[in-house]
Order: structure tokens, then sequence, then C-alpha cells
């Protein structure tokens, strides 16, 4: 062999190696980027807000705005006293990186109550076979510590999708969906269909929680829950049932006081079929004069798309479901909120690149609408739109990928 | 010649890795921006089953061995599956899931950009993400939606009236 050959052998390899080597760093870099970047529902990876893929707000009496999010597989909380222009440093909720609950309907919850005690509840898979496990933690020296989170139920069985709300005199109700009596139904050979509406209530701020109990057998088991209050001690709950025949439509249950479930009342007959996951749970508020606002999503042979309804007396029956938004932009996640001065709601619509956040008002609580407008839009992916009240004014709570969060006040809009 | 063997070398390992599906036989596609369009064009001209499923749905863990079994008893029909939960990080818990369904040798592709609103308008306008969800597309292109679980005499059915369209002078 030349050394001319031995040399162009020598450089064959050197090539062949850098080029691999290019390659493969290449291949790399884009499974990198392809997995952060481009696949996740986050902008990044890090517990910080930034790279929430989900994002809580709840007011403190005193009109401190705090934020509960999940990022980096662990849920955090911070704080801001300046309607959220600037935010406190961020306490971790959780110590580790959790597999948390990813599911499109799941976010971690936060409530503050008038003594400054903050209470969290959160969902994670904690198996492989994705079966859930809802966590509680609180924080009683105004969100500088959290107890190590526990679960709110015994059960080994799966829970997800809690949601939690602040009773006026000052004790929490907790309801989630719980699978515990898929076990005995396979014992018996029965078909269990869903999941179960449980709940749980805590006088101490948090620190502890009642047995849970069930209030409904044979829910829907894949959609976030709304709860409102109807009067002090008078928890509802709205959530996707199932009704005879698998028909997936909506119903709102009134608490006779917090351990007493109330009687199923449907918001309305949908007739939507299926047995499936559509991942696309309801909204409820109940205004001053004490009417129910939900709001909803279906895809019924009856009516297809986002719905309104309102109860005037006591949630037994609803008003005539009234169509949202556009039917041709794919119309979803709609929350409502009965603000001091007015009923506001918002949702999202995708027109093909962009996703807008539309509020539309009501000043009669419920009878008429504005004309909706486009509030906020993105152009990658984002969480759903909430709306939060200070008791003053009205804001939307909105965490998207390509644009951070935003927090901004939905009256005096252009 | 050995100048050769080691250029082929090269040559040979380029290829090999820049090969779609490098990570080997049984990986999921990334389904992306014009994926849609993609699987639409590849399968014209024949029957297709598209089933989208996610590995924390309970309808769809019953149905997709189901299924499996249906892929099995029907060689000829082409089945594309496509795991539509926004998963950062399970594609080893999907193709698992596909594997033991029997669905493992199927068009396997997994949600593969997190923008999902967006992935969905291109399929259907209309679809918010519920799952399962089945698209039948005959080999005219006409498309039957199957929201839910599926019956798998539903698609026998579509399947058998494909077979007489086809048989058709």
């Amino acid at each position: 062999m030349s050394h001319i050959e031995k040399r162009s052998n020598f450089m064959l390899r050197k090539l062949a190696l850098a080029t691999i080597t290019a390659v493969l760093c290449q291949t790399a870099a884009y499974a990198q980027m392809s997995h952060h970047q481009h696949a996740s529902d986050a902008a990044c990876d890090e517990p910080t807000l930034r790279c929430a893929s989900k994002v809580t707000p709840a007011f403190a009496s005193d009109g401190t705005l705090w934020l509960a999010w999940q990022a980096g597989g662990q849920v955090s909380v911070a704080s801001s006293k300046d309607g959220g222009q600037t935010l406190s440093t961020p306490v971790a909720v959780t110590k580790e990186r959790l597999n948390l609950d990813w599911g499109p309907d799941a976010r971690p919850k936060i409530v503050v109550d008038r003594e400054g005690r903050i209470a969290v509840a959160f969902s994670i898979f904690r198996d492989k076979a994705f079966n859930g496990q809802v966590l509680y933690s609180r924080s009683f020296d105004g969100g500088k510590e959290f107890a190590e989170p526990k679960p709110i139920t015994g059960s080994n069985e799966s829970q997800r999708f809690e949601a939690m709300a602040l009773d006026q005199d000052g004790s929490l109700f907790v309801a989630w969906l719980d699978k515990r009596n898929r076990v005995p139904a396979k014992e018996e050979g029965r078909k269990y269909e869903g999941a179960a509406l449980f709940f749980a209530s805590s006088k101490d701020g948090g620190e502890t929680y009642s047995e849970a109990r069930m209030a409904r057998d044979n829910t829907c088991e894949c959609c976030r829950l709304g709860i409102a209050f109807a009067g002090p001690g008078r928890p509802a709950v709205v959530f996707r049932n199932i009704f005879e025949g698998s028909i997936r439509d909506h119903a709102v249950m009134t608490f006779t006081d917090p351990s007493t479930p109330g009687e199923i009342r449907r918001v309305s007959v949908d007739d939507w079929q299926i047995s499936a996951c559509p991942h696309q749970g309801p909204s409820l508020s109940i205004s001053a004069a004490g009417t129910y606002h939900v709001t909803w999503y279906t895809n019924g042979k009856a009516r297809k798309g986002l719905f309104y309804a309102r109860s005037k007396d006591g949630g037994v029956t609803f008003s005539d479901p009234v169509a949202i938004g556009r039917a041709d932009r794919s119309p979803s996640r709609p929350y409502v909120i009965a603000g001091p001065h007015e009923l506001a709601m918002v949702w999202k619509e995708f027109d093909g690149e962009k996703t807008a956040v539309n509020l539309m008002t009501s000043q009669d609580d419920g009878v008429n609408w504005s004309a909706p407008k486009a509030i906020a839009s993105t152009s990658d992916t984002s969480d759903h739109p909430l709306l939060v009240t200070d008791g003053r004014r009205t804001y939307l709570s909105w965490m998207t990928k390509a644009d951070g969060y935003r927090f901004q006040p939905i009256e005096n809009e252009p | 010649m050995k100048r050769q063997s080691v250029a082929g070398a090269i040559f040979f390992l380029i290829s090999l890795i820049s090969a779609p599906g490098f990570a080997g036989q049984g990986d999921l596609k990334p389904f992306e921006r014009g994926s849609w369009q993609q699987i639409l064009h590849a399968h014209a001209g024949r029957p297709t089953i598209v089933h989208f499923w996610g590995v924390t749905c309970g309808p769809c863990k019953v149905e997709l061995p189901l299924l499996g079994q249906f892929m099995k008893d029907h060689a000829a029909v082409d089945m594309v599956t496509i795991s539509a939960d926004l998963v950062p990080n399970l594609p080893g818990a999907a193709r698992s899931m596909l594997e033991k369904s029997g669905l493992g040798a199927a068009e396997n592709w997994i949600f593969g950009d997190g923008f999902v609103e967006r992935l969905r308008f291109e399929i259907d306008p209309g679809w918010q993400g519920d799952i399962p969800r089945t698209i039948l597309i005959s080999g005219k292109g006409d498309i039957t939606t199957i929201e839910g679980s599926a019956e798998m005499a539903d698609i026998q059915k579509w399947l058998e009236q494909q077979s007489a369209a086809a048989a058709k002078p």
C-alpha cells in the first residue's frame, strides 16, 4: 500500500468518524429539540413559570394573587402584589420530580383562605397503567414552606380531576373522580362504566380532610369538574355524567350541606352517546342573585359545540342551551365567572394558525351577552383560559407556550 | 479495494443513520404538521383504518386488542394507529401497549407536535380530541368517522363493502 493510499484511507476513516459524529450529534440535537420544544406542551423543562404547561390563579382576601403551576415535573407556588407583573420567589410544593397528570383537563389547584392559609391539590400518575392519585399539601406560613404532599384518600385505586373550593366559613370542599368501584364490579363480573364522583372537606385549612364519600357513581372519567357555592355550606358540582345508554351529558348536583349530596339535575339533553374520553369538562359559576351559569362542550346528536345555560331555580332546571363561538373555528375550553360587575365567559378558537381567547360579557345575569371579541392570541399550544376575580375586577389567566404567562384584566379592553 | 470498503461503510452508516425510522422497526413515527396529508397520500386507493387512541384512555385499552385481532384476521387492510394524547415523554408506553395489543406491526404514529389543536384541525376541524376515534378511508377516499369505541362488526361490514365495491367492473 502506497503512502498516498495509506493517507487516503486515514483521511477516509477520519471523514467517516467526523461524519458519523456530526450525524449522530444532529440526530441527538433534533431529538432534544423535538422532545423539549416541539412535542411538548411546555416551552422548556425547568420548574419555572416560563416552562409551565398549566397555571392556576387564586386571589387571597388581601388582594394578593397566588399562582400554582406545573412545570418540569414539579408543582410550584408564587405570589404577586401587583397583579402578576412581578412574582415572589417560587416555592416548590413537590420536593422531587413526579409524573404529574398531564391530561388535557388536569391542573394543580390552589385556594387561599381568609387567614392566609394556602391549600394545594394536584394529581399524579402513580403507576405505569396511568392510575392516578390526588395529592394535597398546605402552607400555614404564607407560602414559605409546603407540607409534604399526602394522598387525599387511602384508596389505592385511581383518582384524578380534583376540584377545590373555599366555603364561606373557611372550610374547603374537594371533589374528584374516583375509580375504586371498578374493583367490586370486576369481582362480581359486572361491567363498570366511567368513574364515581367523590368528595371530602377540610375544616383546618387543608391540614386534614374528612373521609372520602361518594356523591354519584358512573360519571364520565376524564373531564374536569366545576365547583361553586349556592350558599354557605352548599357546594354545587357540575360534571359530565353518564346517563342511561352511555349518554355523556352534563349534570349539576347541589349539596344540602358539605356532607350531604343532593339530586342529580341534567343541564341539557345533548344526547352524546360515546364510549370515549372527551377530555373537556364544564365550568360553573353562581352569581350573587343565585343564578347558576354553566358552560360546556358536547358533540351530541341534539347539538354540537360549546354551550351556555342558566338556572334561576337553584340548579333544578336550566334554560335552553345557547351556542357559543364560531363552529368553524373549533371553539373549546369554555369558562364562566360571575364577577363583581358582570358575568364573563372566555373560550378558545383556532383559525388554522392561531389560537385566540374570545370574551363575552353579560350585564343582566346571563340573559343577554355582548358580541364575542378576541382578547389574546398565540401561535403555539396553550393552557385553558381561566377567569379569576379579586372582588373588584375580573382577570384572564392564560399560559401559552410561545408567549409565556398572561394575566390581564378583562375590563377596559379596546 | 480497501478504500472502496471504507467509503462504502461511510455511505452505509450515513444512509442508516439518516433513514427515517433509524431507531429501529416498531418505532412510532412522529405525527406532525402535514403528516395527515402524507398518510392520505400514501394509502390512496386502498381501504385504510386509522385509529386514534391514547395511553391514559380507558376505553382505548379495551379496543386496542380488538383492533389487533382484526388486523390479524384481515391482513389485506391497511392499519394505521395514531397516539393522539399530548404525551411529551411516553412513546415507550404507547409502543408497549400497541405491541401487547397485536398492533406492533401496524403503521404506528404518535403526536409529535405540542400544538395539538393544529394537528387535530388538519385531520378534522370538528374534532376536539376525544379518543378513541376511528377514521375509515375507502379506496375512493370517502371518509367515515366513528366516534368513541368502534364495533368490530361495523368495521367488518365497511370492509366487506369496500371489497364489493372493488370487485365491481
